[in-house]
């Protein structure tokens, strides 16, 4: 009996020597364990980010875990990122509700050597290693702009509704927006005559749609970053009669806009992919936990398949690939 | 069989705790990652807002009210503690403004409710929208950052060795405090007896008006402490602090056995069923359970905890039909 004891201390001692021998401890290239959390779960355009960055870690050799609250809460979200770190994964990759609320547990993530991405919604900056930026906001606003002209060549008065005007990417867009439309020769034939704000609310924006068709008699354009105002500018269009003379466009998910290209109310709409952006997200948090890749300002990313990405600072990647959707290629996206 | 036995222990607090222990098992099967003490006390960090507005809604309705509007009062806390904190004030200062601004929200929803007669459940609708209203405005959506530490201190230190964390402490002394109230003093005796028959209370020479407003100022100042420990926990204010949390809160009231027209229930049930509802989510999280899954699960217990008392009747009648026949046998 002892002796069986005094074997299996020996055994043990034997292992936990193994254990701390350097060999064993070298940085790894593959079987990584990735977990990821969107906003909230359940929604297409998050899912199919989710999907994406599976792709990208099952061809890289590693796990990916994607889990989450059901609604965009915070605290829901917080929750469950400790439950994460308790997992003791190698990365996390999240697309944060609330920038400061977060970060608290990515710092203590990341101090545990936890590697962090974010991607579609960004962190405060020193709590994650990189930020993969679907569009940059001059791309954003030449691209909503690009959509105004498919819808009017001609130009004409154009108005913005945005989430409120303490929305820090809405309010850049439309900056850069008006900005371009009197230095750009190509924009120049829009003029920018109201912003109003709707809360990314369905029914507000609605409201806001249909009031500014009326204190705008003239008016030929309404652009939205909101993928909640853009769908619902159109619906107000089709429903106050003035399909024809006024166009919504800006953001939103194909599945939201899809019946207005196709009854031809509406041209011209624009997005990203959801699914590559998850798989460039993933790959690049591969790449930076197996020391292939540092996300500081001028480094570049190879993502075998899609393409290569510049790092912006603040280890900022920009994805930056938008995309267009008229009545032909609508059908094509399943978001 | 002839003799009926009085239980000390109430069988619903039973119940739950063996609930608890199926809870704990479940959960270490489902994850390898839940059985450990740091583990655990680190999830208890997620239940303690919840928690503290569940200890002030069982007041409120332990006289037969109810408040929804506790959420809202958070975030009115947590950007007058951000306001605060922008102007210098130190935390011994801004506390206990802070947690006197809850208690006034709440005294303003128990003087409508009381001393106007109207219906809680609309009044506390309406000042939701209200409150949720004021902290936007005073606080917008971008939000405040810049706490000094010793804001943070609640909700980010442990004590003893490390492990436990102060929010959790403060939890702990909030909850026996409320205990004792309830169920250890005359006021507490007032609130059940105003729940079972208010008009009884009225004429036995209980200030109906007043003890219930002092409940509404109580769960209004728990409000306030809850909103000092999210600004301690998140280090962020902002206006939509704490939106749709109230539902949990509302669950974990009547799953702890407390009567949701008033005159019954105790405080160690709510205190159990945080418990319960903690470890089930805590475990079903460490398994990476779908969102909806998780919502659909909490959706049942608050079902069950709502079918408690009718399936506690039926299962008394029959007790008692078996004993009738074995008397009669």
């Amino acid at each position: 009996m002892k002796n069986k004891l005094f074997a299996a201390l020996g055994a043990g001692l034997l292992m936990a020597g193994l254990a701390i021998t350097p060999s064993l401890v070298e940085a790894k290239d593959s079987g990584f364990k990735i977990m990821m959390t969107p906003k909230w779960t359940g929604f297409p355009y998050f899912e199919l980010t989710g999907e994406g960055a599976k792709a990208a870690a099952k061809e890289l050799g590693d796990e990916l875990i994607y889990a989450g609250a059901d609604h965009a809460e915070a605290s829901l979200q917080v929750e469950t990122l400790q439950n994460f770190v308790t997992q003791k994964p190698d990365g996390i990759i999240l697309s944060a509700i609330d920038l400061n609320a977060v970060a608290p547990v990515l710092k203590n993530a990341r101090k545990k050597g936890i590697a962090v991405a974010t991607y579609d919604a960004d962190a405060a900056v020193p709590a994650r290693d990189m930020f993969v930026n679907q569009l940059s906001y001059e791309q954003a606003a030449r691209v909503m702009l690009d959509c105004a002209l498919i819808d009017v060549p001609e130009g004409g008065e154009i108005a913005f509704i945005a989430a409120s005007p303490t929305s820090p990417n809405h309010m850049a867009h439309i900056k850069i927006m008006t900005n371009l439309t009197q230095t750009e020769d190509k924009y120049k034939v829009f003029k920018v005559v109201d912003t109003q704000f709707a809360n990314d609310d369905d029914a507000k924006s609605y409201d806001v749609a249909v009031n500014l068709m009326q204190a705008h008699p003239n008016l030929k354009v309404i652009i939205s970053s909101s993928a909640v105002s853009a769908p619902a500018a159109a619906r107000a269009i089709e429903a106050s009669g003035h399909v024809g003379k006024v166009y919504a466009t800006g953001f939103a998910l194909p599945s939201a806009i899809k019946r207005y290209l196709e009854n031809g109310s509406e041209k011209a709409f624009a997005f990203w992919d959801p699914w590559e952006l998850g798989y460039v997200t993933a790959y690049a948090l591969h790449e930076k936990m197996a020391g292939k890749f540092q996300p500081t300002e001028g480094a570049v990313l190879t993502v075998e398949k899609v393409g290569t990405f510049k790092t912006a600072k603040d280890g900022e990647v920009v994805y930056g690939k938008p995309l267009i959707f008229t009545k032909d290629t609508v059908e094509k996206y399943k978001f | 069989m002839s003799m009926r036995t009085r239980t000390a222990i109430p069988t619903w607090e039973l119940v739950l705790c063996v609930l608890i222990v199926a809870a704990g098992v479940w959960s270490s099967k489902l994850s390898p990652y839940y059985l450990s003490i740091d583990q655990i006390f680190e999830s208890t960090r997620h239940f303690i807002i919840p928690g503290l507005l569940a200890l002030g809604l069982a007041m409120v309705v332990s006289t037969g009210e109810i408040d929804i509007s506790l959420a809202s009062i958070v975030a009115v806390g947590t950007v007058a503690l951000s306001k605060l904190a922008a102007a210098g004030f130190s935390i011994y200062v801004a506390a206990p403004i802070v947690i006197v601004i809850g208690a006034l929200c709440g005294t303003l929803n128990g003087v409508l409710v009381a001393r106007y007669g109207l219906p809680s459940l609309a009044v506390t609708l309406g000042t939701m929208g209200a409150y949720r209203g004021l902290a936007f405005i005073v606080g917008s959506e971008v939000g405040y950052t810049d706490f000094d530490d010793s804001f943070l201190w609640i909700g980010s230190e442990k004590l003893f060795g490390d492990i436990v964390p102060i929010s959790f402490c403060v939890f702990v002394t909030a909850a026996i405090g409320v205990w004792l109230l309830m169920h250890r003093t005359f006021f507490g005796r007032h609130c059940f007896s105003i729940g079972l028959n208010p008009d009884a209370s009225w004429f036995a020479g209980v200030e109906v008006v007043k003890v219930k407003i002092r409940t509404y100022a109580l769960a209004g100042a728990l409000a306030g402490i809850a909103a000092l420990v999210w600004v301690g926990q998140y280090g962020s204010a902002r206006g939509d602090n704490a939106d749709g949390s109230i539902l949990f809160v509302v669950t974990a009231v009547v799953l702890g056995g407390m009567d949701i027209n008033g005159g019954r229930g105790t405080i160690s049930g709510v205190v159990l069923s945080l418990l319960l509802l903690g470890t089930i989510r805590n475990g079903m999280g460490l398994a990476n359970f779908g969102g909806p899954t998780q919502t659909v699960v909490l959706g049942v217990l608050l079902v069950g905890g709502v079918l408690r008392p009718a399936l506690a009747a039926t299962l008394a009648r029959l007790r008692r039909h078996t004993s009738d026949k074995q008397a009669g046998a």
